[in-house]
């Protein structure tokens, strides 16, 4: 039963840490929250959906149009709504306030276009479980946390080992030298929100599978939020470890204790740390943030 | 302070003829919301030279030096390279491009990639590079001028000395190859044994044929590196002569030499 609970527990939290990634690249790199990403994980879940159900593609095929589809949203979504912005120098509380209409709207557009229902995936692993220790685990948790925990450390691998990824993290450090140094920080920019599209495209067929498709569903980044704050906001190992352990402690209290008390207890412990630990816990070194 | 290795006394025996113009600012106007913070400069610097900006603190130095690298928008006049204007109003080329004209500035207080290992500052001065073997070269270039930056390069940029941090921004600017080098300060907050072997190697990078626009406000030393040099007070060129000239006049040594 606690090695059944704990896998759930990684796979949710796994989901977790691949939103939370996103907030954290683009928080690191314009430091502003970016609301909007939610929605970009609701149309990354509504792609996967229709290449599943429309095209009847299988699960590697669909995961991928999600990822390249909900990259290109995200990137669009920052030239339209962003980079206005920018460019005049807004301050980020202008941003913010931008990425929650994007939110708005994209929630709206979907229920106008597409409706209110609640759509489900196909059944890609048709309830398969492997016992472990007499314990029978779900594939699709197994899967989740796999791929969850194999995409962040590929883009660990990015960021540290290729020109590009080294020109993230100038940008991060500063962005006005990153540009004395040859780099068209827009386009900069523009990789970076595909990579938190790309990432929210993954989360989307996942919640999309383990849940339900609908408008509202983009809302459970407020979980990634938090993920993304224990861990360190702006900080990549910390949004990876900020997620498993939501994912992992939630799971928990609502096997043991009860379901109900599941939030009660994320938003308690977001407002404990926000006390104790505000920088959360890997973001005590405030220069490298990605 | 005579340098036998300058050729300021060559030049000085051309006073009076207008240097060939390379890089030049054509009545540059930059306001910072109501405050105009630079009032029509005028200067140019020939290939091949060393041209020192001097002034105190606040004469709009810094002001000039991001504005000829595109950072900071202007409200009137122009930078040319060669004569073409690459910084003209709305019509500016973007910090990047400016880069790949060959313009690399060295900012004050050197703004290092502090999280990143000196490798990878060093990659970040070459990113827009793709010829591998130049790019090694280079590198080579850099060590050997500053062999220090060999033994540190794993560590990060923010733990290094004030000294080697400035010689880490040096050479973060050489490795994109630059024609003109913008040096904004380099001597701030560096002991002065650390400040004369530094304005050496200034000279090594002219020899190699980079041409340098330096501003300081260690006038002194600048101009003793320098072929000629500008004075800038309040956002205006008040003087303009030979760096010998400049260290001669009663005037200048009076108010930003020190008086001796």
């Amino acid at each position: 039963m606690f090695l059944q609970t704990l896998v759930t527990g990684l796979s949710i939290g796994g989901i977790y840490s691949l939103m939370a990634v996103g907030y954290s690249l683009i928080f690191s790199i314009l430091s502003f929250s970016n609301f909007a990403h939610g929605a970009v994980i609701m149309l990354g879940a509504y792609m996967g959906l229709a290449l599943a159900t429309q095209l009847h593609w299988g699960l590697g095929l669909v995961v991928s149009g999600s990822v390249v589809g909900a990259g290109l949203l995200s990137v669009f979504n920052e030239r339209v709504a962003y980079s206005v912005l920018r460019r005049r120098r807004a301050p980020s509380l202008f941003l913010m306030i931008s990425a929650m209409g994007c939110s708005v709207f994209l929630e709206n557009m979907v229920y106008a276009t597409i409706g209110s229902r609640f759509y489900a995936f196909p059944e890609f692993f048709k309830r398969k479980v492997v016992d472990v220790w007499g314990s029978s685990l779900s594939l699709l948790d197994l899967f989740a946390f796999t791929v969850s925990i194999g995409a962040i450390f590929a883009l660990h691998l990015f960021i540290t080992r290729t020109k590009t990824g080294i020109a993230i993290r100038a940008g991060v450090n500063d962005m006005t030298m990153c540009s004395l140094m040859g780099v068209n920080t827009d386009r900069l920019i523009s990789i970076v929100f595909f990579l938190a599209g790309a990432f929210a495209g993954v989360a989307g067929v996942f919640l999309g599978i383990k849940y339900f498709v609908y408008p509202t569903m983009g809302w459970v980044t407020n979980k990634a939020y938090i993920a993304a704050v224990i861990g360190g906001l702006g900080s990549l190992p910390g949004a990876l470890v900020g997620g498993l352990i939501l994912g992992v402690l939630e799971t928990l209290v609502s096997t043991y204790l009860s379901s109900v008390l599941r939030d009660v207890f994320s938003f308690t412990m977001l407002i404990a740390l926000l006390i104790w630990l505000p920088n959360g816990l890997m973001g005590r070194d405030t220069e490298e943030k990605v | 302070m005579v340098d036998e290795r300058r050729p300021r006394k060559e030049l000085e025996k051309d006073l009076g003829k207008e240097p060939e113009k390379y890089l030049e600012v054509r009545g540059l106007h930059v306001h910072y919301g109501n405050i105009h913070a630079l009032h029509g400069v005028d200067l140019v610097v020939g290939k091949g030279e060393i041209v020192c900006v001097v002034g105190v603190n606040g004469a709009g130095k810094s002001t000039l030096m991001w504005a000829i690298a595109g950072v900071l928008p202007i409200t009137e006049g122009a930078v040319l390279l060669n004569g073409a204007p690459f910084v003209r109003g709305a019509a500016s080329a973007r910090p990047h491009e400016i880069v790949n004209l060959g313009i690399s500035l060295v900012p004050e207080r050197r703004r290092l990639f502090s999280a990143l290992t000196v490798r990878e500052n060093l990659i970040m001065g070459s990113i827009r590079r793709t010829d591998r073997e130049g790019i090694a070269a280079d590198l080579e270039r850099c060590f050997s001028l500053y062999p220090v930056l060999r033994e540190r390069i794993a560590q990060r940029a923010g733990t290094l000395s004030g000294g080697e941090q400035q010689m880490l921004a040096i050479s973060r600017a050489l490795m994109s190859r630059p024609s003109i080098l913008l040096l904004d300060e380099p001597s701030l907050g560096l002991a002065p044994l650390v400040t004369d072997a530094l304005f050496d190697t200034i000279l090594k990078i002219r020899e190699e044929g980079v041409t340098v626009l330096l501003v300081e406000q260690n006038a002194l030393q600048a101009l003793d590196i320098g072929d000629r040099g500008y004075v800038l007070r309040t956002g205006r060129i008040v003087e303009s002569a030979s760096s010998g000239e400049l260290i001669e006049n009663p005037m200048i040594r009076e108010a930003y030499l020190g008086g001796s």
